[in-house]
């Protein structure tokens, strides 16, 4: 009983913090462009598969292949979704969630025909191998980083909203972005801007966790319910709520897991998706805004 | 007694927009309704037609008690309203907005569509709009979407009408005919009317009674020529100085 | 004979006549011509099997695609998950003909009675979600069934589907099987349009076309607008459920990952979108490009896959009202209850 209390709680604060990464993305999507991003799952998938392809056929090491493939994210997520789709549909909402779910769908379907799960897509990130033991767990130490590393990426944002000026005006267009146009802020480069942002701690979870998680081409749908989840119930587009959303997630999760049947932790995860838009679809934090 | 309010009060968050509000209304009268802007006027015409729910208070219907109740009930009771900035089905043609009123308006189990649309056609006729009976609301002007308003009002056949602000952007011509329909309207119909109206001319000639609000609170009642002359009355709209 | 094209009708003068033509669909000739265009066409195709099964998913769609444009006028909002009412109506077809071997015709009772208790059960959420929440909802439900049909895989048997459903007419021949179950499939497309049709040309159509455009006012004007959205919703339900029966019946296979996953709601959600979003026949007209175009480029080889998405998202952008909206453009005026799909 105290074995499975103990697993609980420590996979809580792991998938928590891990989720938290994968979701902030999401939120600052929601927040700033107040956009459902139904092609969120699309990052993730550009993201494994640009790089595999840049160390596979053009050759590149580690660490140029990571550089590479932030460019490639930033010129495929400002090129493609940001200006054609999201600039030209922004009032129209079923044109956009239309139009980004396809995108989504196709740069899924190309990662399935010219890397299927078959064809051994791996990602050489492991920083350090092998596994610890915490109490009764034993624990993968990569995904120890990942979880710091979510914790540290997550400050880092807080930090840059809060403390830069360029922060500043990111949370006054989420606020209110007519008043904010009002006071000269370029809304235009500001979606640019956050658009941009909201790539950064997607791409850096999945390089992170690559080595301990399954990499196949429909890995986006499901990472994009769970950022979904998080954001709803912690608030669309509010990190606050999302920081404390991600690790009650977590913790549903886990205590699914193993408690209950570890196939049940989607269906869980979807349920209380569904009961939190139902009845409170607001979220827990009760702010419209970015922080 | 028709209409019975008591104590009827609102708030918005922080703001009291209908504050403690006591009126009642006979059959057969034209009631006017004036106040500065802000007074809550429309606030008040919102809760008795059940747009909005009141805190406290309690509204009486012909003898019922119609407090929360859902607006359509209350449609179905005798009592309809129009709208300050007129609110008509956008896509649908003229007589199709009236056809609505006439449908659902009372319960009419033996009444058909056909039969429907030919009584909203009645209705547009009495207002002048049977011409347009054919023309989208969204291409209507002004004038004519206030007259649909009206139509659609008639169309429920009420016992109660509450009429908001129909003359505020006429010219004179216009309004002179709007107050010519609705005199033809209390005529033939005897429709108890409610009348919201900033235009003092049309409310000296047109009503027998006129409440005053102000800041929500309920602060004069009586013909006229009396409210006109009220030194309270004028301090509310004007300010101090000058009463 | 010279003929002129004239704000939606065609102007035949044939030396002294003068014969006009309403290109309208609810001008009564045009039906018309097209149901029995439609009803010669599989006699047409009846020496190539494959054709016949084209037109019978063409018909699916478009029986689905036809209850959810009734959907999206009477409720006002994007139900982004109709496949789930799909899902249910399949899987009941499925589970009781294979575990109990009823035949198509005892499942349908069921069928409908499931969907009208599951369309009941939900409909409150018509009441209460506004908007973007309502579609968020409904994007979920499905996936909550297909995770449901993972975790009890024994039943549903999650990813293979269940197979060995009984079929819907047997006559032996394996090619007159084919060519009933086209005639039925387009008498079911027909019945779906008949009765969306004549409930939005009665009275029903216009309290729903009110309810559309502004629900506050509709209520003012006594419309008891939580009723008719409730029913709305519940029939539409059935009708779909009973779509998904046909569909389990008709391939014999049933699956979660073929009918409630991602995918099948996009094309569904495409037929909504290049029909014109809304509008009774041009979501006919959508079902039958998405049903043609899917089968048409199955000539690329697995590559498709890739195609028909990157083909539709190109059609999206540049034909904003898809294409019933180009047939919209000609024509003279429109007094049909459209849709508006309300934010709030």
């Amino acid at each position: 009983m105290m074995d499975t209390i103990q697993f609980i709680l420590i996979y809580a604060i792991v998938l928590g913090s891990l989720y938290l990464l994968i979701s902030l993305g999401f939120s600052v999507v929601c927040g700033v462009l107040r956009v459902f991003h139904m092609g969120y799952g699309v990052t993730f998938v550009v993201a494994v598969y640009g790089m595999w392809m840049l160390m596979k056929e053009f050759h590149f090491g580690l660490v140029p292949a990571v550089i590479g493939m932030f460019v490639i994210q930033t010129l495929f997520t400002l090129g493609i979704i940001y200006f054609p789709v999201v600039k030209r549909y922004i009032e129209q909402e079923e044109l956009l969630l239309t139009s980004l779910i396809l995108i989504a769908l196709i740069v899924e379907e190309a990662a399935n025909f010219f890397y299927p799960v078959t064809a051994g897509v791996n990602l050489p990130t492991t920083i350090l191998p092998g596994a610890v033991k915490i109490g009764p767990a034993s624990i993968p130490i990569q995904m120890l980083i990942a979880s710091g590393v979510a914790i540290v990426t997550t400050a880092v944002f807080v930090l840059f909203l809060l403390k830069t000026k360029r922060g500043l005006v990111i949370r006054a267009v989420s606020q209110d972005r007519e008043s904010a146009e009002l006071m000269g802020a370029n809304v235009g480069r500001i979606y640019a801007l956050a658009m941009v942002l909201s790539v950064i701690p997607p791409t850096i979870c999945i390089l992170v966790i690559a080595p301990v998680w399954s990499i196949e081409p429909s890995l986006g749908l499901p990472l994009m319910m769970t950022s979904i989840l998080v954001a709803i119930l912690g608030g669309l587009g509010n990190i606050r709520g999302s920081i404390m959303a991600s690790y009650i997630v977590g913790f549903l999760s886990s205590a699914v897991a193993f408690s209950v049947n570890p196939r049940m932790m989607g269906l869980a995860t979807l349920i209380t998706v569904f009961v939190v838009l139902i009845f409170r679809p607001e979220g827990i934090a009760k702010s419209e805004s970015l922080w | 007694m028709l209409l019975k309010i008591q104590d009827l009060t609102k708030s918005f968050g922080g703001l009291v927009a209908v504050h403690k509000v006591s009126l009642s209304i006979e059959k057969g009268e034209v009631v006017g309704l004036i106040g500065p802007n802000g007074a809550g006027k429309t606030t008040l015409m919102n809760l008795i037609s059940g747009y909005h729910k009141a805190i406290s208070g309690r509204i009486e219907f012909d003898g019922a008690d119609i407090t929360g109740a859902r607006p359509h009930k209350i449609c179905r009771r005798g009592i309809s309203r129009t709208f300050q900035i007129p609110r008509p089905f956008p896509d649908l043609t003229a007589l199709a907005n009236v056809a609505v009123g006439v449908l659902c308006g009372k319960h009419r189990p033996h009444m058909s569509y056909s039969d429907g649309l030919l009584d909203a056609s009645h209705c547009l006729e009495f207002v002048g709009l049977f011409g347009k009976r054919n023309t989208l609301a969204r291409d209507l002007t002004l004038y004519e979407l206030r007259a649909l308003e009206l139509a659609r009002a008639l169309a429920t056949t009420p016992k109660l009408i509450m009429i908001d602000e129909v003359m505020a952007g006429l010219n004179p011509g216009e309004a002179s005919r709007a107050i010519k329909l609705v005199r033809r309207m209390i005529e033939e119909y005897h429709i108890t009317i409610f009348w919201i109206e900033h235009v003092m001319k049309v409310i000296m000639e047109a009503t027998e009674r006129v409440i005053v609000l102000h800041y929500g609170e309920k602060i004069a009642s009586g013909p006229p020529q009396e409210i006109v002359h009220d030194p309270k009355i004028i301090e509310a709209y004007l300010g101090e100085k000058i009463a | 004979m010279r003929i002129e094209h004239k704000r939606a009708r065609l102007v035949f003068h044939i030396r002294d006549l003068k014969l006009e033509w309403a290109i309208e669909p609810r001008y009564w000739r045009n039906p018309l011509l097209a149901v029995a265009g439609l009803a010669l066409l599989p006699l047409v195709i009846i020496s190539k099997p494959d054709y016949l099964t084209l037109l019978t998913t063409a018909n699916i769609y478009a029986a689905v695609a036809i209850p959810l444009a009734w959907q999206m006028v009477g409720i006002g909002r994007m139900n982004f998950g109709p496949q789930f009412f799909v899902g249910i109506g399949g899987f009941a077809a499925a589970l009781l003909s294979i575990h109990l071997g009823w035949g198509p015709w005892q499942t349908l009772g069921i069928v409908i009675l499931l969907g009208l208790g599951f369309g009941l059960a939900l409909s409150p959420l018509t009441t209460i979600a506004k908007g973007l929440y309502f579609s968020l909802i409904t994007l979920v439900l499905p996936l909550i069934f297909l995770e449901f049909t993972y975790v009890y895989t024994d039943v549903f048997k999650g990813e293979t589907g269940l197979s060995g459903i009984a079929p819907l007419v047997n006559f032996g021949k394996i090619r007159t099987n084919y060519l009933v179950s086209c005639y039925f499939s387009l008498g079911l497309m027909l019945l779906s349009l008949y009765i969306v049709d004549k409930v939005l040309r009665s009275r029903i159509g216009l309290y729903e076309a009110a309810i559309n455009d502004d629900e506050d006012v509709a209520e003012t004007c006594g419309l008891n607008i939580n009723g008719w959205k409730i029913l709305c919703f519940t029939v539409t339900s059935v009708m779909i459920a009973v779509t998904g029966w046909f569909a389990a019946h008709y391939y014999g296979t049933f699956s979660g990952i073929t009918y409630l996953h991602l995918p099948f709601m996009v094309k569904i959600l495409l037929i909504v979108m290049i029909g014109g979003r809304g509008e009774l026949y041009g979501s006919i007209v959508g079902a039958y490009f998405v049903a043609f175009l899917e089968q048409a480029l199955t000539i690329l080889g697995p590559v498709h896959y890739i195609v028909f998405p990157f083909v539709l998202l190109i059609m999206l952008s540049t034909l904003r009202e898809g294409l019933y909206g180009l047939y919209r453009r000609h024509k003279y005026r429109e007094y049909y209850p459209t849709i508006r799909v309300r934010k709030r």
